[in-house]
């Protein structure tokens, strides 16, 4: 797999999550300060940091090459599947889009943000729960690949970029496509993870590495499909 | 914990679909159908993701 594939990936992913991210850390800011939410979310940050040496370390230890690509290709599928789904779910109608300009008002309308230990809490966990989901495609790509510097630098461009944007517009970022993003992520993520979940048991596909793009075009046309279909019958129902 | 499991592998219905799928794929990889598990899993997974989409 190319290094610009790990990075594209592990860039938009980081995308998606550092704006949900980026929502909350404001909302706290603007009630107690950006000084004490920004050291709330460094501190955040460096803890992910730590779990993405601390796991890419460790997974070192499995010895069995097929055994990790296996594990690792499992968590691939379950995050991919997830964000398919959820983005078929929203696309087609069924649940409601993630509003950033929504979820930015409840968060400056609830009266805890205003105390300064809850508020860094809030901005804390915030950073940490949207952190997880980039820590574990950058340690899972990262580490099957053997480029774990290139998906963390990819992570890490995607938080300036986030960074900078807030900066200029200091207000939630509600125009990025979230959804758009996740429906084609969730597709490449869940094809890496169906790659590598057959190929560690000795599966030879077919097309070889080909096989990848031809995943994806497959998730990604079933999915635009279902959402269509979904879509009809919702109208219908 | 309970959010970082949820965050990371996701709810139990999650699990049932993508663990479903791989099970599924394995079965037919140990059969003399195995070049057929190929097919079999993206089309699993494909299920499974519609199922939860419309869950």
């Amino acid at each position: 797999m190319s290094v610009y594939g790990v990075m594209l990936a592990s860039f938009l992913t980081a995308s998606v999550e550092w704006v949900e991210a980026f929502t909350i850390v404001l909302a706290v800011a603007l009630s107690i300060g950006w000084r004490r939410a920004g050291t709330a979310s460094l501190a955040a940050f460096a803890v992910l940091a730590l779990m993405t040496l601390a796991s890419g370390f460790f997974l070192r230890f499995i010895a069995d090459a097929h055994i990790l690509q296996f594990i690792i290709g499992m968590f691939l599928v379950l995050f991919g599947l997830r964000w398919l789904a959820k983005a078929i779910a929203r696309g087609a109608g069924l649940k409601k889009l993630h509003d950033e300009a929504e979820e930015f008002a409840a968060l400056r309308a609830d009266a805890k943000l205003h105390d300064i230990r809850a508020g860094q809490m809030v901005a804390f966990q915030g950073v940490m729960m949207e952190g997880l989901e980039v820590w574990l495609i950058v340690v899972a790509l990262g580490v099957q690949t053997g480029r774990t510097g290139a998906a963390a630098g990819a992570a890490i461009a995607a938080l300036l970029v986030v960074m900078a944007a807030g900066a200029m517009l200091r207000k939630p970022l509600a125009n990025v496509p979230e959804n758009t993003i996740k429906f084609f992520v969730g597709s490449a993520i869940l094809s890496f993870g169906t790659f590598w979940v057959l190929e560690s048991i000795g599966y030879i596909w077919p097309l070889g590495d080909f096989a990848l793009p031809a995943l994806l075009l497959f998730y990604a046309a079933g999915g635009l499909l279902a959402m269509k279909q979904l879509d009809v019958r919702k109208a219908l129902s | 914990m309970k959010s970082f499991i949820k965050t990371t592998i996701g709810d139990r219905h999650n699990l049932l679909a993508a663990f479903g799928a791989v099970l599924l794929a394995l079965l037919v990889f140990e059969t003399p159908l195995r070049p057929f598990a190929g097919l079999v899993l993206p089309l699993a997974l494909f299920g499974g993701a519609v199922y939860l989409a419309r869950k």
